[in-house]
């Protein structure tokens, strides 16, 4: 069964977690505070932290911080804060992914399930990915259109090419900037935030069918971006 | 009980008639019917004080016991027992006996006017304590018995009781004053027309100075701030000599008896006289500035017309001088400088202060340039006048021996000698007497003033050709120095400027107001060329001439943006335009600055509403989401139920969730409210006698289960409270609620109790409490910034449940709970009862 911490100080939001989580077959922990939450974390070894960043004492990112110093268990954030700094600052310190409060159930479950996802890339089975715009072939290196009367090649530029490897094997889960930089130039290249954007334009004028209004490669402002196949 | 009133009667010497003026008012305030007794007189024998007692009552006096005799003090007790409307005091001034229960009489008298009884007292103006030492040494006599200034000042009324020297001299010699023997002595003694004027003097002085006082009082009584037009502006001349700072003390203390202004002006002469002596210069500008002064610098050729010239400007009456230090010869030679000022100065009183006993100063080294100029020309001229006809009567017989050309070369060595101490003039003048004298006595025939060769007159004309050069190189050579010496002077100048600049935030007025002075302008005027910025003016006058000078002043902060400078007053040189010139780009920097200082500081400030307005969204987001984020779980949640059969009791427990936090989110949006009403202040008060019991019960019904861990104890026949109870039951809401939350589980006590007039009741919870230093903040609205304490919402409570509270004219305030925990106390006036009927 997948062990799910939720790290809240507001007992209504642990509540409605639990229930919800529960009742969807998860064994959901509570804790209140920060200390706590590591504690837990150390001793019943959840699969996912649910964390509030506001909490009474330690603050949130001190928390990802210290879980970080051990273990690799995705974290995902649960905060009012929507301002970017808050965001980037609790990835940067280690999160998965980041939920604004107040979210739609359906939508949190989501990024649970993603996050539990094994990455697609370390299973030779997963050599193609098909969605409703667009089909990859990752061992051959070829990208098809797909269109009404049939399938139409696409030509990736390499770094195209790398940013969508890396993408399409965490299907739903965030994917930040930060990541998606090490993971395409290496861990010492620091380019222009706008390089990014403007490679995700060309990517997307290419796979989508509407570049401007994108379905599968979708950016999360502020964070980074996340492909969904299921769109 | 008022204070009694005190009336002075003040007196230039002994017998004009004080006491007498004192028991005069006194039977006058007795015939209007006033309970008047006399607390001591000093009738001294004479017989007209004696039946101006008349028939006042005369308290006996105390005996006081001092080295064996038997001293008669007032009998202050006796007064007090007897508690008159009005006492008259003899001798304000006067030392009781060791062993009184005062020192002095006037404290004596101070316990009476604070008892509320009148006193009519008189002093004589030689027991002033300020006045003590000059008086001392007009008169020769030491006064021992004084009394403070302040002390005479606080009374309620003065009143100068006058007597020409003259009529008092008359009355003593009849007798009046003192016993026959005693009157020679005393007419030729203290008594003398020369000393009774001097006290006269005094004493209307410092009646004068009491009127300057309340005059003060008058104007300030009435608003009226602007500076008194008749206000004395005393201008002292800084020379940094040494001993200089005698007369600027003295200028000051000239300035502070009439309440003037004190001005240090120091004059940079253009021949660099006075650039010596830099660090008492300095010391001196310090001491004008801690006397309250200000000091000017002003650039001129001759120091006393630039002195006079400015004070003129500056609009003084008083100008203050110290003596020359000058010799005797150098003062028939150049003149005193103080005369040249008092010459030069019309209309302008003249001070001139004699030095201390200094030791005497060195003597400068360096003599005056021109005074150097004008000895060496003197000296060329004797060398031309004598030595001419010396080196004839040598060379004459020798002239056989010699060629002209010889000759030629004696002369014209001794002629360019002549030019090189004396400059051209002379050299010129002396080249001439060389060659008529060579002519005469050298060039054949001797003794006409015919030439026989041609080569004899190039000679000649070689001869005073070469002189004038020597001489016009001399001169050259020291007007170059001259210049120099100038160009000293506008750079001290400049580097006071700049010094102004570094050492002022906004240098603005200070460095146009110099330039002012620095020039001896008129007015100075700098003025935007649009209207956005801020110009300055040195005056408010309505502009009476054209500027005599523009100059254009470019800034970097705005660029396109100009100021020009306009100048007033005299016509300016091309020196003066060129010193000008370099002030003018100090003056740009000192613009550049003041608004960049400008912008900074109103950078600075709207970054702090910034700041504090991204801490009150974020707050109140914070606080508005959080409820909204449980609903909206458990709402979606339901939705989503696609793949769960959900169970009654989940549901149920779901909605229990949403209903709770839809109440939290109401009350939320209510503090809200409520805080912007209070802080408009359209808050509706409705107070009547309420019941405080009642209102804690009603808050803990609406609290629900958290209500059991309240425990309430009110005495019984608690009297009501006056108060609004809608009010009342949101404060204690909050502060219950509040104590729920951060104490823990452990139990929340509401105590109830009469302390006085008021009803206090207190809610103690054993939480983390607050420490002493943030409570204020508590109590400030939005003050809980940031979602650190989630818990604790935007901390609205606190300050609701404060507003509320003195809104209900009642206190609201927090306190530790012995042994950890907040205890915050309300404090609601008891209802009277007839009040609330």
């Amino acid at each position: 069964m997948t062990r799910i911490l939720v790290v809240d100080d507001e007992p209504q939001i642990r509540r409605a977690l639990s229930l919800h989580l529960g009742a969807r077959g998860y064994e959901v922990f509570e804790a209140d505070t920060g200390e706590r939450a590591i504690q837990v974390a150390a001793t019943e070894h959840p699969d996912v932290v649910l964390l509030d960043l506001g909490l009474p004492g330690m603050d949130g990112a001190l928390v990802i911080q210290a879980l970080r110093g051990w273990t690799e268990m995705p974290i995902i954030v649960l905060s009012v804060r929507d301002d970017e700094r808050s965001k980037v600052q609790a990835l940067d310190a280690g999160a998965d992914d980041y939920v604004t409060k107040p979210f739609g159930m359906a939508e949190l479950l989501a990024r649970v399930r993603a996050v539990l996802r094994r990455p697609s890339g370390t299973q030779e089975s997963k050599a193609d990915v098909n969605t409703s715009s667009f089909r990859l072939d990752l061992a051959a290196h070829r990208a098809f259109v797909v269109d009404g009367e049939g399938d139409g090649e696409v030509r990736l530029t390499p770094t195209e090419w790398a940013m969508v490897e890396y993408l399409v094997r965490y299907p739903g889960r965030l994917v930040t900037y930060r990541q998606l930089i090490t993971a395409v130039w290496g861990p010492t290249y620091d380019p222009d935030p706008n390089l990014l954007r403007v490679h995700m334009a060309h990517i997307r004028r290419k796979l989508e069918v509407d570049g401007a209004r994108p379905k599968h490669f979708i950016t999360d402002s502020g964070m980074g971006y996340r492909f969904d196949d299921e769109a | 009980m008022p204070r009694g009133a005190l009336r002075i009667y003040l007196g230039a010497a002994p017998g004009v008639g004080k006491t007498y003026a004192m028991l005069g008012e006194g039977q006058r305030r007795m015939e209007r019917g006033a309970d008047v007794v006399v607390g001591v007189v000093e009738t001294h024998g004479r017989e007209h004080t004696l039946a101006q007692l008349g028939d006042l009552a005369v308290l006996p006096r105390i005996g006081v016991e001092y080295r064996g005799t038997t001293l008669h003090e007032m009998d202050v007790e006796a007064i007090l027992r007897r508690r008159p409307d009005v006492v008259l005091v003899d001798e304000y001034a006067h030392t009781n006996a060791p062993g009184s229960r005062n020192e002095k009489r006037w404290q004596d008298v101070e316990l009476l006017l604070g008892a509320g009884i009148d006193v009519i007292s008189t002093v004589n103006v030689q027991h002033f304590e300020s006045l003590n030492d000059v008086i001392s040494e007009i008169t020769g006599t030491v006064q021992r018995e004084t009394v403070p200034d302040a002390v005479v000042r606080r009374a309620d009324q003065i009143e100068l009781v006058d007597m020409t020297p003259e009529a008092l001299r008359r009355r003593m010699a009849h007798g009046n004053i003192y016993p026959a023997e005693r009157v020679d002595a005393a007419l030729n003694n203290y008594f003398r027309p020369g000393n009774l004027g001097a006290l006269r003097e005094l004493a209307l002085l410092w009646v004068a100075d009491r009127v300057e006082e309340s005059l003060t009082t008058y104007l300030a009584a009435h608003g009226i701030s602007k500076t008194w037009e008749t206000r004395e502006r005393i201008v002292v001349g800084i020379t940094g000599r040494r001993g200089g700072d005698v007369s600027i003390r003295r200028a000051a203390r000239m300035a502070g008896r009439v309440g003037g202004d004190l001005v240090g002006v120091h004059v940079f002469s253009e021949d660099g006289l006075s650039t010596d002596g830099d660090e008492e210069l300095a010391v001196q500008r310090l001491l004008v500035e801690q006397l309250g002064g200000r000091v000017h610098d002003v650039v001129a050729t001759s120091p006393a017309k630039g002195l006079v010239s400015f004070a003129q400007a500056e609009k003084a009456t008083q100008l203050v001088l110290g003596a020359s230090r000058r010799g005797r010869v150098q003062e028939v030679l150049h003149g005193s400088f103080a005369g040249r000022v008092i010459r030069a100065a019309h209309g302008l009183d003249v001070h001139v202060i004699a030095d201390q006993d200094l030791p005497a100063e060195p003597r400068r080294q360096p003599a005056r340039p021109d005074a150097r100029v004008r000895r060496r020309r003197l000296v060329a001229w004797g060398v031309t006048v004598l030595g001419l006809p010396v080196l004839v009567a040598i060379t004459v017989p020798f002239r056989a021996a010699l060629t002209l050309s010889t000759d030629l070369l004696v002369y014209l060595a001794m002629v360019l000698a002549i030019a090189a101490i004396g400059g051209r003039v002379v050299a010129v003048i002396a080249a001439v007497l060389a060659s008529l004298l060579l002519n005469w006595f050298f060039v054949l025939p001797y003794h006409t003033f015919t030439i026989a060769q041609p080569e004899n007159v190039v000679s000649l004309l070689v001869f005073v050709g070469l002189a004038i050069a020597v001489g016009s190189l001399v001169d050259i050579a020291a007007r170059r120095a001259h210049e120099s010496q100038r160009a000293r002077v506008e750079a001290t100048a400049l580097a006071r400027s700049a010094a102004t600049l570094a050492a002022d935030p906004d240098a603005l007025p200070g460095l146009v107001e110099q330039i002012r002075t620095t020039f001896a302008l008129d007015r100075v005027r700098l003025v935007p060329d649009d209207g956005a910025r801020r110009g300055y003016d040195t005056s408010d006058a309505q502009l009476a001439s054209p500027p005599v000078g523009t100059l254009r002043v470019g800034v970097a902060v705005a660029p396109g943006a100009a100021y020009e400078l306009e100048l007033y007053g005299r016509p300016l040189s091309n020196d003066d335009l060129r010193v000008l010139r370099a002030l003018v780009d100090q003056l740009a920097v000192a613009i550049d600055r003041s608004q960049l200082g400008r912008e900074a500081a109103e950078a600075e400030a709207l970054a702090q509403i910034d700041a504090a307005r991204t801490a009150l969204l974020r707050a109140v987001s914070h606080d508005l989401r959080t409820p909204l984020a449980s609903i909206k779980a458990m709402v979606s949640g339901l939705l989503e139920s696609d793949e769960v059969q959900w169970r009654p009791e989940q549901v149920h427990d779901a909605l229990v969730t949403v209903d709770e936090e839809t109440d939290r989110l109401n009350r939320l949006v209510g503090d809200l409210l409520d805080a912007s009403r209070l802080q408009i202040g359209a808050l509706a008060v409705n107070c009547q006698s309420i019941d405080v019991a009642e209102s804690i019960g009603v808050i803990l019904a609406g609290i629900g289960s958290a209500a059991d861990r309240v425990e309430v104890e009110v005495p019984s026949g608690l009297p009501p409270a006056w108060g609004d109870s809608a009010l009342l039951e949101r404060s204690l809401d909050n502060i219950v609620t509040n104590a729920l939350r951060h104490g823990g589980s452990s139990r929340v006590r509401i105590t109830v109790g009469v302390v006085g007039h008021e009803i206090h009741v207190c809610v103690i919870d054993r939480g983390p409490g607050i420490p002493e230093h943030l409570r204020a903040r508590v109590m400030a609205p939005f003050q809980q910034f940031g979602d650190g304490r989630a818990a604790g919402g935007v901390g609205l409570g606190m300050s609701i449940a404060q507003g509320f509270v003195q809104a209900m004219h009642g206190r609201l305030e927090l306190d530790d709970t012995p042994g950890g925990g907040l205890t915050v106390v309300i404090a609601l006036p008891v209802a009277d009862l007839a009040d609330a009927a």
